[in-house]
């Protein structure tokens, strides 16, 4: 399962609100500042200014919501963590807000004694599919090396006449004294003997790369 | 000020689980209403309304909502969590003012509810410090299987963590359980330097005798050799306890009816006077007189207006010169800022102060400035529901 770390203690973070400018923020500024953290009401996001062991964005699932925030690359999730505003309960707008990342909920109008769990979640369930996100990607990359090590492995048996098994052994032993991956040091090995390294990459999974 | 009388709800289940606790709370918040009644020269009078739920969470419901159609706008009541969070719904949706008057596990502000018991910051994590000091850093938990044991072995499993200590093992027990032959087995098995107490009622009172009674079974000197702490205990627990094992105690809290002050004095004379049939003096009596004192004189600032926004800005503005010491209402989390301190029980029903913090203590009812910003992973201990 994955690694990340449960945080409980949401005390320095920041909340930035995607909402319209007239929209009431009294209870929700209240309760983050009641959590320690602060509200900012940004006229527009930019990308680059968002930490994402920072900041949480609060997107308002009333207005459109394509232009407001890219994903992360490859991923599921926004750029930062991010609650939806539910105002609208229409499975249209509710799917608008999944689409752009959020991993929770928080009713319109905000009630405060919902903040703190959909915080906890926001952040939660962003930290823990980001450590699945990444460790899908790091085991997309190592399947695709597969094909290098078998290559490799066959390679050796010919040329010094090891077993199978003593070839894979070997090939592990150097990598790790290369620290680098047992795949991408297979792929050298037989670039090196002038074969085609790998298979292309599939289009599905190009994104992980 | 015209002479204005103000009809104040009073909601605690005098009858049922929690009586007795329930019973102190009524005396405390009644007393404070006589003492106000009784001045002459002031234009506002309080008229209690009195309701019983007999600890039905149904009823908290129906009593509540009936004080709310009667035009009541403040209620002084409840003592469990579960009973709080039955009716704030009511009180949010009328918006009236629930002034809630015990110690709980924390992580709520409604904005109607002033919370003038303590919270984490100000029991659990004093006397996690003060045991970890004096006897070290394994604790065996014990407790009632709700809410406030569950969250409370928490927090004191992160202050352990934090000090490299551990809790050795978590045991629930449900509500009204009397046996306790095995975890004392395992208690005795694993000497923890201090067992952590999170059972109520007369759960909390069998285990402490069968505690002590194994204990002197087994030559150990229970107090001295593995005592137990608590959040909860007080004066008239001690005596549902009974003389054999009342005593040696370690208990975390914001008031002890042996505190050295007039103001004290004064409050346990009048206490006692007033209801001399008991239960004694206490925590829960006290924090619910600071409940409907508080009230008061945050009418006596808005000049009789009862509307729940001026008696919030009101009540933040009021000082309280409480039996416990200085109290005042932190206007961002409605919580109040209250002195801490550590008691140890006395064969005669008493605690003696072994601990004071210097002044009150500003509530932090979600830990933000007590608590890491990670959830402490440590090693598992034995989870399991015994019942």
């Amino acid at each position: 399962m994955s690694g990340a770390r449960i945080v409980q203690n949401f005390r320095g973070q920041r909340g930035v609100l995607c909402g319209a400018p007239h929209m009431a923020v009294e209870t929700l500024q209240a309760s983050l500042e009641r959590l320690g953290m602060t509200l900012a009401r940004p006229t527009e996001i930019n990308p680059g200014e968002l930490d994402a062991s920072r900041d949480v964005l609060l997107i308002d699932g009333d207005l459109p919501l394509d232009a407001v925030l890219d994903r992360r690359a490859g991923s599921l999730l926004s750029l930062a963590p991010a609650i939806g505003l539910v105002g609208v309960e229409a499975p249209s707008r509710l799917k608008a807000l999944m689409d752009v990342g959020v991993t929770a909920f928080l009713r319109k109008p905000v009630h405060a004694a919902a903040v703190y769990a959909a915080l906890f979640l926001a952040v939660n369930g962003y930290n823990r599919t980001r450590a699945l996100e990444l460790e899908l990607a790091e085991h997309a990359q190592r399947r695709r090396g597969r094909r290098a090590v078998v290559k490799a492995v066959v390679h050796l048996m010919q040329t010094t006449g090891l077993d199978d098994d003593q070839a894979y052994a070997l090939l592990r032993r150097d990598s790790m004294r290369r620290r680098v991956s047992i795949e991408d040091h297979a792929a050298e090995l037989i670039a090196a003997a002038g074969q085609t390294p790998q298979d292309p990459i599939h289009p599905d999974l190009k994104h992980w790369a | 000020m015209a002479a204005t009388t103000v009809p104040i709800g009073v909601l605690f289940s005098v009858d049922g689980p929690y009586g007795d606790v329930s019973r102190s709370m009524l005396n405390g918040a009644l007393l404070a209403v006589a003492e106000w009644n009784e001045r002459t020269g002031s234009p506002l009078r309080l008229d209690p309304v009195i309701a019983n739920p007999a600890g039905d969470l149904r009823l908290y419901a129906a009593m509540g909502r009936d004080m709310i159609a009667q035009g009541l706008q403040h209620v002084v009541g409840c003592y469990t969590s579960s009973s709080r969070k039955e009716i704030i719904p009511l009180f949010e949706k009328a918006d009236a003012l629930l002034w809630y008057p015990t110690h709980y596990e924390g992580f709520e502000c409604s904005a109607n509810v002033i919370y003038t018991g303590a919270v984490a910051n100000q029991h659990l994590l004093p006397l996690a410090d003060y045991m970890i000091e004096h006897y070290g850093r394994n604790a065996f938990c014990v407790g009632s299987n709700y809410i406030w044991a569950w969250e409370n072995n928490r927090i004191l499993r992160e202050r352990l963590a934090a000090s490299h200590g551990r809790v050795t093992a978590e045991r629930y027990f449900a509500v009204g359980e009397t046996d306790f032959a095995q975890v004392i087995e395992a208690i005795l098995k694993a000497r923890p330097a201090f067992v952590f107490n999170t059972l109520i009622g007369i759960s909390s009172y069998c285990f402490l005798r069968d505690f002590r009674a194994a204990c002197q079974g087994a030559n150990i000197d229970q107090p001295r050799v593995i005592p137990v702490a608590s959040c909860t205990l007080s004066e008239p627990e001690l005596r549902a306890i009974g003389p054999e094992a009342a005593d040696g105690h370690i208990t975390a809290g914001v008031y002890f009816a042996s505190i050295q002050s007039a103001d004290n004095a004064r409050f346990v004379a009048a206490y006692q006077a007033r209801y001399p049939d008991g239960p004694v003096a206490c925590a829960d009596a006290e924090s619910a007189y600071i409940a409907m004192r508080l009230l008061t004189l945050s009418l006596v600032e808005t000049q009789g207006r009862t509307d729940v926004d001026a008696v919030k800005r009101a009540v933040a503005r009021v000082r309280m010169q409480a039996p416990q010491g200085p109290v005042q209402v932190d206007p961002e989390t409605l919580h109040a800022a209250l002195t801490p301190r550590i008691g140890r029980s006395r064969h005669d029903m008493g605690f003696d102060i072994l601990a004071e913090a210097p002044g009150p203590v500003r509530p932090d009812p979600y830990l933000i400035w007590n608590s890491p910003r990670f959830w402490t992973v440590g090693a598992p201990p034995v989870l399991r529901v015994a019942s």
